[in-house]
């Protein structure tokens, strides 16, 4: 499945390996500057160690 | 059988970014509470003025949390 | 996973695992988990408790839908069972899914694969895996959690083994730090991971916070690395709550078993031994690249260091050495969140820089009808009631609650679904919206936080205002809660729906308009982070106003010699200057300040004030990259005697190759002058690296130089550690002084005695310096006029302060102001160009849209009411409202409005009115939850 609508120059797609803190952060902030972008995750859900997380420092917030 | 306890009517104004979220997850984790409890969802609980409370007296409700 | 391809162009072959769900039909009732037999260690929970062999990994997990665990499945391991399957209400369950090889063509690929947690039970003298009340940083941070495997009760593990276990308080936890980082001896992780420190000091806080009797919390540490923003404080106050810091590695935890005793030995630095006992210890275990990502990187043909992270030079902190590939968080080095954050949107804006032509060419527009007019219309309410399978309807009695519903005022249609969500249904709920002329809806379902969007998209297929919707959450806050309870159960589902029907009796249709968001940028300060920042957005086609009060660009960095992987700072500066100047989309304004900041994000209008006069600039975005200021010292002599110098002053005798360095027989340098203490109760960062490193190239000059360095903690963190211990492996001498006895000058002819305690050999000591070098402190310069200009806040210490300080690290509450480098907290080079690019990709993510959309549910404030008396203004939290003076009443700007409603509540003549949480609205709701 190749796509050639481009032809031989730059795709506006990216790819992002890693659904943790930083792969989202990544993944959403190449989206909402005009590129598709393909977020690509090992386990069932996204959410990385941060899920994990109880709380925050320093405002003690609840990670989720 | 029927008793005649007391039973307050509770309203809960709710910030739909926590406490209403809280609500939620207490569902998702299946956490029971007692059911006379009837959530109302704000957009932040600073929306929630001294004449909601007012008026949620007003019109028998006998308590009213605010989360947020 | 495999790459092909050039950069910008580029194949990946993805292997996508069969979930054996299918999360079309999942509904997340969670039937299957209930009714697997197989029970699986729970990884989330770090394994303290198991978890069903069909799981969602924690309860929040996006995508909300289930997953089978193949290789603990009955089924799929031995062929029988299926209990999922049988008992699933939706079908979602297939057991014949397969894996898939899957071809995806993108421009550029970013690495994130995060880390691992050093894993202890590699060791066996800390009793990990023995004594159950040994746990890691991580297991603890699970018992902590009110979704962790006690309900987020502090108990000991051994008290909840068995199935009559009771649980137990700790009374006593001690952290032991650096458990697998700065340890080449028993695991090979010679660097610092970062983050452990701050994340010990939460934990004990919190552990404090939960406990219900006194709880005793002890923290064993190296170097206390609390270098970040705001840390030292936080570290500080766990300090004068009772968290006991006590400066020491301990080796071994002893424990019998049998007994709750759980005993350290440690020498203080006054060289006495120690011997405490704990009933539960937390080992703050490093963070590690994971294997996986090793080989990823091996597969990808990306670089890694000695210590398995991503190679990066520090100019370009996000780049890998596979063209194309770029990477961000843990695998380039240990970080916290923060820093992981800022690093991603920079991945982001480099990834896409090559990309920047084809922006817009992937991503789809939906189209949509036009929108039926119903304002002139009397309400028709259509009521939808879910049974979301059984769990709405094994609840509450749905058949009964729609048939009350279709009692209500306006109710003109009722409808049960088995699933109101499925996508069958949205296209008979469009239907019937046109067929019945509905112009408002109540969906009785979950909750409108997962699905309101998704209802809002069917109305407007179906030609309706999106703000027409209503949800009754029939599910998570009332069958879910009061299972055992259907009567009363059914009774609130009335009451929901009533109040929702109430509600959208009031609604009215709300307008969303598009504004033009000018494409130019201002980036306000010429140093590193400012020039990086310009030349990331011009590079991706914006054109941008770079402004500077000094007379050359530059900044701090032209005063540095190398960035902490020895690469020299002057060369790079000179050529991003030159590309700043060469930039034809750049206009550079030197001698400049920013005089007047007029408009909101998107239509920003300033003026500049030169020399020569005036001038005005429109811009979508604005970008504060004021850096910050050596401390000018007052102690230790500076500007007294001449052997005084600045870490700064010392960079400049390094580079000219000063006679002193070459002459000199005792070098000491003085660490934490003007920062951590009373006034400055901040870490300034970069001082133990600067340090480290000069003193490293005052020794390579001159190799029979003593060379002290008095310090409080080293705080090289990350793999910065390399340089400590290759500066102790080089002859340095580190002495630890103590904040109450800091080290004293005095003059001694050409050079300066410098006398210090040091604790180890229990005496002062004295060196008389040839060259005494203080680190001296960075300190934020007043910018209080360009945060009053941009409304945006500064904090105690006068760095500018972001608008969340781990999720939200480059902008501030206003929206279209971004901040990066030094005005933000004291940094090193690499940190400064991360968070430059991050302020960049954020500034894109408004510039790339070309309109802002405005409006639905925001603030109207009705001049017919507003007296003016500027109460609003005072509570909004984001500057949305303003005072016209002419009409004299408060007005709105929707741009800027994030429909909190603060204004509504704040208002005494309820003039503001928060669209689609109207005060009739509300009121509306309130009348209807108590009267039938």
């Amino acid at each position: 499945m190749k796509d050639t609508r481009t032809g031989g120059a730059a795709r506006g797609a990216a790819m992002v390996v890693g659904g943790g803190i930083a792969g989202m952060q990544a993944a959403l902030d190449m989206a909402n500057a005009g590129f598709y972008v393909y977020l690509v995750e090992r386990s069932p859900a996204i959410g990385g160690a941060m899920a994990q997380l109880d709380k925050t420092f320093p405002t003690n917030d609840c990670s989720m | 059988m029927k008793d005649n306890r007391f039973e307050p009517k509770i309203l809960a104004m709710i910030c739909n970014w926590c406490a209403y979220g809280a609500a939620d997850l207490a569902g998702v984790s299946r956490m029971p509470y007692p059911p006379n409890v009837r959530p109302i969802r704000v957009m932040c609980s600073a929306t929630v003025s001294p004449h909601h409370i007012l008026r949620a007296f007003q019109e028998g409700v006998d308590g009213i949390l605010v989360g947020g | 996973m495999s790459l092909s391809g050039e950069a910008g162009n580029l194949t990946v072959t993805v292997r996508r695992h069969p979930r054996y769900v299918d999360v079309e039909k999942c509904i997340a009732c969670g039937l299957c988990a209930e009714k697997c037999p197989k029970k699986v260690d729970d990884a989330y929970n770090e394994n303290l408790i198991p978890r069903k062999a069909v799981y969602v990994p924690y309860s929040q997990a996006v995508p909300l839908k289930y997953a089978i665990d193949a290789q603990h499945c009955i089924y799929l391991q031995k062929g029988k069972c299926g209990a999922c399957e049988k008992h699933c209400p939706s079908g979602a369950i297939n057991f014949k899914d397969t894996e898939k090889t899957v071809e995806i063509n993108v421009g550029s690929v970013i690495l994130a694969p995060g880390f691992r947690s050093f894993d202890p039970g590699r060791l066996d003298h800390y009793a990990y895996g023995t004594c159950p009340d040994v746990v890691t940083a991580l297991e603890f941070e699970r018992i902590l959690s009110a979704t962790g495997p006690y309900g987020g009760h502090l108990l000991r593990p051994s008290s909840m083994k068995g199935k009559k276990a009771t649980g137990a308080a700790p009374r006593k936890i001690a952290w032991l730090q650096c458990v697998g980082s700065r340890d080449q001896n028993r695991c090979a992780n010679g660097y610092c991971s970062s983050v452990c420190c701050m994340f010990a000091v939460k934990q004990a806080v919190m552990a404090k916070d939960h406990a219900h009797d006194p709880l005793e919390c002890a923290i064993f540490y190296m170097d206390l690395r609390t270098q970040g923003k705001d840390f030292d404080r936080y570290a500080e106050k766990a300090r004068s709550n009772g968290v006991r810091f006590v400066a020491a590695r301990i080796h071994t935890v002893d424990w019998r078993p049998g007994t709750a005793d759980l005993g350290l030995r440690y020498v203080d630095e006054g060289g006495q031994l120690h011997e405490e006992s704990f009933d539960m210890v937390v080992l703050s275990t490093g963070l590690e690249v994971n294997p996986a990502a090793v080989d990823l990187a091996e597969n990808l043909g990306v670089d890694l260091d000695r210590h398995h992270f991503v190679a990066t030079d520090s100019f370009h902190p996000v780049a890998t050495s596979r063209p194309g590939v770029f990477a961000c968080g843990v695998f380039t080095g240990p970080k916290d969140i923060p820093q992981s954050v800022m690093e991603a949107s920079a991945a982001a804006c480099a990834a896409t820089e090559p990309l920047a032509a084809a922006r817009h060419t992937c991503t789809r527009q939906v189209r949509v009808p036009d929108e039926r007019d119903v304002r002139r219309e009397a309400p028709r309410i259509g009521v939808f009631v879910c049974n979301c399978g059984i769990n709405i309807g094994g609840v509450v009695r749905v058949p009964e609650v729609a048939a009350y519903a279709r009692t209500l005022p306006a109710v003109v249609y009722v409808e049960e679904n088995l699933f109101t969500c499925s996508q069958d249904t949205q296209d008979k709920m469009a239907g019937v919206i046109r067929d019945q002329r509905l112009n408002r809806v109540v969906v009785a379902a979950c909750t409108p936080r997962t699905h309101e969007p998704l209802f809002q998209e069917t109305l407007v297929a179906a030609g309706l205002n999106k703000y027409l919707v209503e949800m009754a959450n029939i599910r998570n806050q009332d069958s879910w809660v009061h299972a055992d309870n259907p009567d009363a159960a059914t009774v609130k589902a009335k009451d929901l729906v009533r109040m929702a029907a109430a509600k959208a009796f009031l609604a009215s249709p709300l307008q969303e308009t598009d504004l033009p968001v000018d494409r130019g940028a201002l980036v306000v300060g010429g140093g590193i982070a400012g020039l990086t920042a310009a030349l990331a957005l011009s590079r991706q086609g914006y054109p941008v106003h770079l402004v500077d009060r000094d007379k050359a660009l530059g900044g701090q960095a032209r005063r540095l010699n190398t960035a902490f992987q020895g690469e020299p700072v002057g060369a790079f500066l000179e050529e991003k200057i030159r590309q700043v100047q060469a930039d034809e989309r750049i206009h550079v304004h030197l001698e400049t300040t920013v005089a007047g900041v007029e408009g909101f994000v998107g239509n920003f209008e300033t003026t500049l004030h030169a020399k020569d006069g005036s001038t005005t600039v429109r811009h979508g975005v604005a970008l504060l990259a004021t850096g910050a200021e050596e401390y000018r010292p007052s102690e230790y002599l500076y500007r007294q005697h001449p052997a005084v110098v600045t870490q700064l002053e010392m960079d400049a005798l390094l580079r000219q190759d000063d006679v002193h360095i070459d002459q000199a027989n005792d070098v000491v340098f003085i660490q934490c002058v003007g920062s951590r203490n009373a006034q400055r109760p901040y870490c300034s960062k970069v001082c133990c690296t600067h340090s480290i490193k000069n003193a490293l190239a005052v020794k390579a000059r001159n190799p029979e130089a003593n060379v002290y360095i008095l310090y409080r903690d080293i705080r090289t963190y990350g793999t910065r550690e390399d340089l400590y211990r290759q500066a102790r492996e080089a002859g340095i001498l580190f002495f630890r002084c103590a904040p109450e006895d800091p080290p004293r000058v005095q003059s001694a002819g050409g050079r300066v005695e410098v006398v210090f305690a040091d604790p180890i050999l229990g005496r002062r000591m004295a060196v008389e310096a040839d060259l005494l070098c203080l680190a001296t402190a960075i300190v934020a310069p007043a910018e209080t006029e360009l945060a009053r200009l941009f409304k945006v806040p500064l904090d105690a210490d006068g760095w500018l302060l972001e608008a969340h300080q781990k999720l939200r690290p480059v902008e501030f509450a206003t929206e279209g102001v971004f901040l990066c480098g030094m005005c933000h907290y004291p940094k090193p080079i690499e940190e400064s160009i991360a968070q430059a690019q991050a302020a960049a990709a954020k500034a894109l993510t408004v510039l790339a849209s070309d309109t802002i959309r405005v409006g639905g549910v925001v603030s109207y404030i009705d001049p017919r009411y507003c007296s003016g008396c500027l109460g609003c203004i005072q509570v909004c939290p984001y500057a949305a409202i303003t005072y016209d003076p002419e009409a004299r009443v408060a007005v709105v700007n929707q741009a800027l409005c994030k429909g909190c409603g603060a204004c509504a509540a704040a208002c005494p003549s309820e003039a503001p009115v928060l669209l689609g949480f109207s005060n009739p609205q509300l009121y509306a709701q309130i009348r209807s939850a108590v009267a039938a």
